[in-house]
């Protein structure tokens, strides 16, 4: 009976689905698969398939965790410094044969403590989380470079399970994980106090304040939250590749945030949701996959990646114009 | 009057806002030298109207003319071109920058370097446009440390530098006090002298009654009508508006006042608030006045724990607070919805069924939220404030003035444990049928024995709403008067202190 009078007094807001992100994403998508899939038919095979789905696994698991964080106002750039560091550590643990279970708990203590160190000097010294986190970049890097006296460290052959494992020989086993990370991630964002708090303190960080929420632990919790995805992020992808080095995960958070933003998570916070990442990420992992089958140049590769981010971040300006573009594009 | 040019027209202007019709072809018509009072509910379209004029929002049909000219694609750059300025509530000035500065910003005047901005002229000329207009604000002080009303001086005079053959004021008075809505008034009719065309939105017909010369209703989104303002009485008007009649004083049922239960002593705060004393019984309302600026939302933002005192104590039920945040505020029973509700209330981006929601779950403090619960309560929020919201997913910011404030307002209503409210202009921007409902619902919650802080600049709802009302004046409680036949001349004597 209630329920019926909610539906009545506030029903579904009815949105074309032309004004919505996601079927821009969706769209683009699906014409790059058509293109690449007719230029070179390998595209569509199983194996390349699964191997799009293992590359797109640490990204994703990354641009989940900066999702939160950017709704909630905040961004880490440090993140790819962060696995760089962690890998590095983790990798010369395994060389030195200690038990894996501490080389996971390390892992996630230490990703997950660099990640609150970012946040906490940024609220302590009210500087913009930016700046702090381009600072920790650096530390970061040096620590790495201190550690390893800038030595490739190689675990061939040991802590292969993570990255390379496909249940039923045919999914992998960190795409898997990073699916039921978006999962939770979505949990969180929707359906606890914390995902409010979360939404509440980016939106109007004062407002926040004064309805009673703490600002400063809700920016704690998501800094927290992402480096602990940062820790899983690194284990999967030292398990893949097999070796880390200092510079292992450079520019890393750039595709993740790239993600975050084609997805539909402005860097203003307050708004977004993790489907949009989803979809960011896996034209991310289809633009990196078509520019291999089509053997673009490396050198043009980058290139072409950013040329690509640049379009879909136009596209989702027009989409949110909301027809105002259109009305005036049949006036003129 | 009656033979002068008309400047704007605006002839069967539609909008839709996905399947809501907010304009159903709307004219309007505004001659120079005249005011031209436009009023309607909350939601009704007037802002929208105006917006469409001042090329901020694009109309779905519709002709506009400016001085008889059809203008096919009108933009905000468009408008100032052609001298339409507006005059909004939460200013669009630049706090970073001089009073000058904004004057001209976008048009600096520059040496003949022409790269140079000539600081001197524009300081000059600034103060030739404020000494016109009788508003005593230097040019070189920053936009940042002026008031609200100040700062309407400084987007009039910006309008006039520019050259505005129209200026459009929407809702200017809501967050002014008295003196100052005097002095606007009084601006507003030296503007009409110099043959400016003028728009003026207001929930407060006596103002329309004071100024206008004709006014157009609008209601759903229709215009109802435009008359001269000297041929219509209240009540006509007020038919249009809502379909029912209404007085502007608003009768309050007789409440039971019971024990004292809230107690302020000796609150202090250096250079803002001196040694203020008073308590608030069950059921009752406490009333506080004055002109804008005598410490009035700084005294309750410290009963609110965002504000430290440096001195003094916030007793509830014979208890001593310890209130070091909002947060704690709110424990002990609390409620406050502030006066600036974008900056300090509204989620921005969100939809109505959180921004209503927030204080609900802060109270409860589940963890994991049911979705559907919290639908039910918003819903009975809104019908029970009978807020203008056409679906669930709707965002605050695209609520109208006035339904926006009964949604910040509902938000508390979840708190069923609080003690006290405070309210700092609860009808700030609200019709004068929805006043009624919120002062209705603030009757009710005295009835069920809250106390309750109410703050406000409007006379006729000081007077009849509140049990007591203290008078604050340069961050001290002069005086605190029985609400027993107090007149209006009398509070305003007591407020500016002659
Ligand atoms: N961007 C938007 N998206 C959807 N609906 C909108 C948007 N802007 C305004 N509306 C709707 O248009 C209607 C008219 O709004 P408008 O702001 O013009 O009202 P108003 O007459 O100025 O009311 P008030 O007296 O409360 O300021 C409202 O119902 C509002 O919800
Ligand atoms: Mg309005």
């Amino acid at each position: 009976m209630l329920n019926s009078l909610s539906n009545e007094i506030l029903p579904k807001g009815k949105k074309s689905i032309f004004k919505n992100q996601w079927f821009f994403l969706l769209l683009a998508e699906v014409v790059l698969a058509i293109i690449t899939g007719v230029i070179n038919s390998r595209f569509f095979t199983l194996s390349n398939l699964t191997n799009i789905l293992e590359q797109i696994a640490v990204l994703g698991i990354l641009a989940s965790g900066m999702t939160a964080l950017i709704i909630s106002g905040e961004i880490d750039i440090s993140v790819g410094a962060n696995v760089g560091l962690v890998t590095c550590v983790i990798a010369m643990m395994i060389k030195n044969d200690i038990s894996y279970l501490w080389v996971v708990i390390i892992a996630i203590l230490l990703s997950s403590f660099n990640s609150f160190l970012v946040g906490a000097s940024s609220i302590a010294f009210k500087a913009p989380s930016f700046i702090v986190s381009l600072g920790f970049l650096s530390i970061f890097r040096g620590t790495a470079y201190a550690i390893t006296k800038g030595v490739f460290q190689t675990i061939y052959g040991k802590f292969e399970a993570l990255g390379l494992t496909r249940i039923g020989g045919l999914l992998p086993l960190g795409f898997l994980i990073g699916i039921i990370i978006y999962f939770a991630i979505h949990f969180i964002l929707k359906y606890t106090r914390l995902g409010r708090h979360i939404y509440a303190v980016g939106s109007n960080s004062t407002a926040a304040y004064l309805s009673g929420i703490s600002v400063v632990k809700t920016k704690l919790y998501a800094f927290l939250l992402n480096g602990f995805l940062i820790g899983i992020a690194s284990m999967i992808l030292l398990s893949r590749i097999g070796a880390a080095q200092p510079t292992t995960g450079t520019g890393m958070e750039l595709k993740a945030i790239g993600a975050v933003v084609i997805g539909g998570t402005p860097l203003s916070g307050g708004k977004g949701n993790i489907f949009g990442t989803f979809l960011g990420v896996l034209l991310m992992g289809m633009i990196s996959n078509t520019l291999n089958m089509l053997r673009v140049n490396p050198y043009f590769q980058e290139v072409v990646f950013g040329l690509f981010i640049v379009a879909a971040l136009a596209v989702s300006a027009f989409s949110s114009y909301k027809g105002t573009f259109k009305k005036k594009l049949l006036k003129s | 009057m009656k033979n002068s040019k008309t400047i704007v027209e605006l002839k069967d202007i539609v909008k839709i806002y996905g399947e809501h019709v907010v304009l159903k072809k709307v004219s309007f018509e505004l001659k120079e030298g005249e005011i031209h009072c436009l009023i309607g509910e909350n939601g009704a379209g007037k802002s929208t109207l105006i917006k469409i004029l001042s090329g901020a929002v694009s109309p779905d049909s519709g002709e506009i003319y400016i001085s008889g000219k059809l203008i096919k694609n009108m933009t905000p750059r468009l408008a100032v071109k052609l001298g339409i300025s507006t005059v909004y509530q939460d200013t669009e000035l630049v706090d970073s920058l001089t009073v000058a500065e904004n004057i001209f910003l976008g048009e600096e005047k520059t040496k003949n370097s022409g790269f140079l901005v000539d600081r001197n002229h524009q300081n000059e000329q600034s103060r030739n446009i404020l000494e016109a207009l009788g508003i005593e604000i230097s040019p070189d002080t920053l936009v940042g440390e002026l008031s609200t009303a100040q700062k309407q001086m400084v987007q009039i005079a910006k309008a006039l530098h520019r050259n505005a053959k129209v200026i459009i004021f929407d809702e200017p008075t809501s967050s002014l006090g008295l003196e100052e809505t005097k002095n606007l008034m009084n601006l507003v009719r030296n503007l009409k002298e110099k043959g400016i065309g003028i728009i003026y939105i207001s929930h407060y017909l006596s103002e329309i009654f004071e100024l206008g010369d004709r006014v157009t209703i609008l209601k759903d989104g229709e215009n109802m009508g435009t008359y001269e303002v000297k041929a219509v009485d209240i009540s006509t008007i007020t038919n249009k508006m809502v379909g029912r009649d209404t007085s502007l004083f608003f009768k309050k049922r007789k409440v039971n006042i019971g024990e004292e239960q809230v107690e302020i002593k000796n609150l202090s705060k250096e250079g803002i608030i001196h040694d203020v004393s008073f308590s608030v019984r069950k059921g009752e309302i406490f009333g506080i006045g004055g002109l804008v600026g005598s410490g009035r939302t700084e005294l309750v933002s410290m009963i609110f724990g965002i504000m430290k005192p440096d001195k003094g104590e916030v007793r509830i039920k014979g208890k001593k607070l310890k209130i070091n945040s909002p947060i704690d505020a709110i424990r002990n029973g609390i409620c406050f919805v502030p006066e600036d509700r974008k900056k300090y209330a509204m989620l921005l981006g969100r939809n109505v069924v959180e921004n209503s929601t927030i204080i609900y779950h802060e109270i409860q403090q589940n963890n994991l939220l049911n979705l559907k619960q919290e639908l039910n309560l918003c819903s009975s929020m809104v019908k029970r404030l009978s807020v203008a919201v056409s679906n669930r997913d709707q965002l605050i910011e695209e609520l109208s003035g006035g339904n926006q404030q009964k949604v910040i307002l509902g938000r508390w209503l979840f708190d069923e444990d609080a003690i006290l409210y405070i309210f700092d202009e609860p009808t700030k921007g609200v019709d004068i049928g929805a006043r009624e409902q919120i002062y209705e619902l603030m009757t009710e919650l005295a009835e069920k024995g809250k106390s309750i802080i109410m703050v406000s600049s409007d006379m006729p709802e000081l007077i009849s709403m509140s049990d007591r009302i203290g008078v604050m004046r340069n961050g001290r409680m002069i005086e605190i008067l029985e609400n027993k036949n107090i007149k209006e001349e009398e509070l305003i004597k007591l407020f500016i202190g002659v």
